[in-house]
């Protein structure tokens, strides 16, 4: 068997002191740095000066870092685990004793991360998260990283996959599947939809634009600018550089902003592929490793951009039960190849792609678009109205944009649905998304009609599973009821397991 | 164009959730929402008097009227809104599975199967003890979505259903 022993109650490593202190530092700074930045602000503008060699000033200084050492210590020792038969048990606490224990079958997810200050000194937390309430932290904050595998693979032990689709051998387990090299990250992170962001940070800029422009002439960059355009102080044509220029830089300014974030978050992505699922570690500040498990996977959702796509670039975003938000976002693996993302995909939706019919939305939709767009073509004029008048020629770039963005959406959505799958695709005039989504994990239906489909017949189908629900928009109503009957038909004939 | 491809049933012969006889909740619980909506708006309406009472600014009390009478048409309409969604709220209850129908501008019918039911709970307002009315909270899986509160249930009712569906899930496992 393994060579840790864990049935006998164990400390974390030493290591955990350095660990703890840490986190209770940082977790007491980040709460009362308003206060401290006060207190400090308040001694600098005071008329006399702190006399730091008084004594009960040297007292607080060199007393508080003690009495987080102390704790520091005191926790550590009072902090043991051990696994005795299904059981995981830990018992903490100084004052306040606590003992957790854990049935292995409740285990839902293992995650073994590393911070900054594990990565220095080279030990790994462990986490665990289980069924149910998501309040109960379980945590091991200083591991050496192969006992804590070892942990891991004994708590898992426990959680036998249900339905295992594929005959994984024991080589492509331990193989790595996926790698994203820097290369294909660099590429993931320019060909992100900046537009958003931009569009985010240029109406921000409009909003403080005239204090921006007093605050620049008094720091009188103005001039400098102006002057390295040559041109004459006055003139449109100075203004109109000057903007473009801002323009351009805030574009780089998101451009390199969504490109570290790429970077941070998923630097060194490997996948593995296993028989219950899928194992992921990724991370650069905090590196992370987290096992996919099939059974509790609920919808999968894949995306690219045009952009993306012409680069080959694709998205898999996974959301299991139970995982709280912050959780979830750690489950997509970026900058797969099609062929890679169609693979994975089969890994847990096996034989979606077979008979996949594409049907469309009710024309209503198309209908709903083409209002919806002209509500916001009308709001734009009405601004443009009180602008000067060459402010109507953005209409032109305006409608266009439109007028795709109404083509690209309608021919975008359609959903298809047999015995196992149901498949929704949607997206914009830039992304695109597919979702997939098991008829065995359906959890309620809702068909949902406002009053404007009610008129044309049409209704919207909320499927919700133990994540958040897939919607399939706008189709007829005769359809929605027949999907809905059909799928409360396979939920309660076949009372199959969702997890 | 087939809509699935599982020839051995036929979707026709399906039970048909559209069929389903609803039931209406209990009509005293209009006087819930009633008491609710009045409430909140009252409360607003204060607020502003109470502002225009104290304000020295002399030009707040031209504006005050137009609030007000925006607050109390904007009252008026959640009245009418709400009494015509209140005879929406209907509810219906098969051998296999729950269903709640309710609202007016955006009417959502959630049906519920009981094998995916995790916990109940019956709660009472102060006002809904007055008037022997219950609330009936049924939970799935999951963050959100598939779960359904049926309000303004009378009390015996509320009860058996409780009782009914406590006794399904304990026989599930």
């Amino acid at each position: 068997m393994s060579a840790f022993n864990f049935e006998i109650p164990s400390r974390q490593s030493a290591k955990g002191i350095i660990v703890i202190f840490g986190i209770s530092v940082y977790k007491v700074v980040k709460a009362t740095i308003v206060f401290i930045a006060a207190f400090v602000l308040k001694i600098l503008s005071s008329d006399k000066p702190l006399n730091i060699g008084h004594p009960i000033v040297l007292l607080i200084i060199f007393s508080i870092p003690l009495v987080f050492i102390v704790i520091a210590v005191l926790r550590y020792l009072n902090f043991k685990f051990y696994v005795k038969g299904d059981y995981f048990f830990l018992r903490k606490g100084i004052l306040n004793k606590e003992e957790i224990s854990v049935s292995k079958d409740k285990i839902q997810n293992v995650y073994i991360k590393q911070n900054v200050l594990q990565q220095l000194i080279n030990v790994v937390s462990l986490s665990i998260e289980t069924a149910g309430d998501d309040k109960t932290e379980i945590e091991i904050v200083a591991l050496v990283k192969p006992k804590a595998e070892a942990l891991k693979t004994l708590l898992l032990a426990g959680v036998k996959p249900k339905n295992v689709n594929n005959q994984l051998d024991e080589k492509t387990e331990t193989a790595i599947y996926f790698k994203a090299s820097v290369k294909r990250l660099f590429l993931e992170g320019i060909s992100e939809n900046h537009f958003k962001s931009f569009v985010l940070i240029f109406a921000f800029i409009i909003g403080i634009y005239n204090d921006a422009k007093e605050f620049v002439s008094e720091l009188e960059v103005t001039t400098g600018v102006k002057s390295w355009f040559a041109l004459d102080n006055e003139s449109l044509m100075a203004m109109l550089l000057f903007n473009l220029s801002i323009l351009i830089i805030l574009l780089v300014f998101s451009l390199l902003l969504s490109m570290i974030r790429m970077f941070v978050q998923n630097f060194n992505l490997t996948v593995k592929r296993k028989k219950e699922g899928l194992e992921i570690s990724k991370g650069l500040l905090n590196k992370i490793s987290l096992n996919l498990n099939a059974s509790r996977i609920q919808n999968t959702m894949a995306s690219t951009n045009k952009l993306k796509r012409s680069l080959g670039l694709y998205k898999l975003a996974f959301t299991q039960a139970m995982a709280n938000k912050r959780q979830q976002l750690k489950f997509n693996i970026v900058a797969l190849s099609q062929l890679q993302l169609n693979e994975l995909i089969l890994q847990f939706y096996p034989r979606v792609f077979d008979n996949l019919v594409k049907h469309k939305p009710h024309k209503y939709f198309l209908k709903r678009l083409i209002a919806v767009h002209a509500i916001i073509f009308i709001v734009f004029n009405c601004c443009f109205l009180v602008l000067p008048q060459w402010a109507f020629l953005m209409n032109v770039p305006l409608l266009i944009y439109m007028i795709y963005n109404i083509v690209y959406t309608y021919k975008k959505a359609y959903y298809h649905i047999d015995e196992d799958y149901i498949v929704v695709g949607s997206g914009m005039l830039i992304e695109t998304h597919t979702s997939f989504l098991e008829v065995k994990k359906v959890q309620a239906v809702i068909l949902q009609q406002t009053i404007f489909q009610k008129n044309h017949g049409v209704a919207t189908l909320e499927i919700c599973s133990a994540s958040r629900p897939l919607k399939i928009k706008h189709i007829e109503l005769n359809r929605a009821l027949k999907i809905k009957n059909y799928l409360l038909y396979k939920v309660e004939y076949e009372n199959k397991n969702w997890m | 164009m087939e809509l699935f491809t599982n020839k051995e049933i036929d979707i026709n012969t399906l039970p048909k959730v559209e069929d389903l006889e609803l039931t209406p909740i209990s009509p005293k619980y209009i006087y819930i929402i009633v008491a609710n909506i009045l409430f909140t708006y009252g409360i607003l309406c204060l607020a502003i008097v109470f502002i225009n009472v104290i304000a020295e600014d002399k030009s707040f009390s031209n504006t005050f009227w137009y609030i007000l009478a925006v607050l109390i048409t904007l009252c008026i309409f959640t009245l009418i809104i709400n009494y015509l969604g209140f005879k929406k709220r209907k509810y219906a209850m098969r051998d296999y599975d729950i269903t709640f129908s309710k609202g007016f501008l955006v009417n959502k019918t959630l049906t519920l199967p009981y094998n995916r039911i995790q916990h109940i709970e019956i709660k009472r307002t102060f006002l809904a003890r007055k008037l022997g009315l219950a609330t009936l909270k049924i939970y799935t899986a999951g963050e959100s979505g598939g779960d359904m509160t049926v309000s303004g249930l009378p009390k015996d009712i509320a009860d058996k259903q409780y009782g009914f569906l406590t006794k399904m899930i304990n026989e599930r496992v």
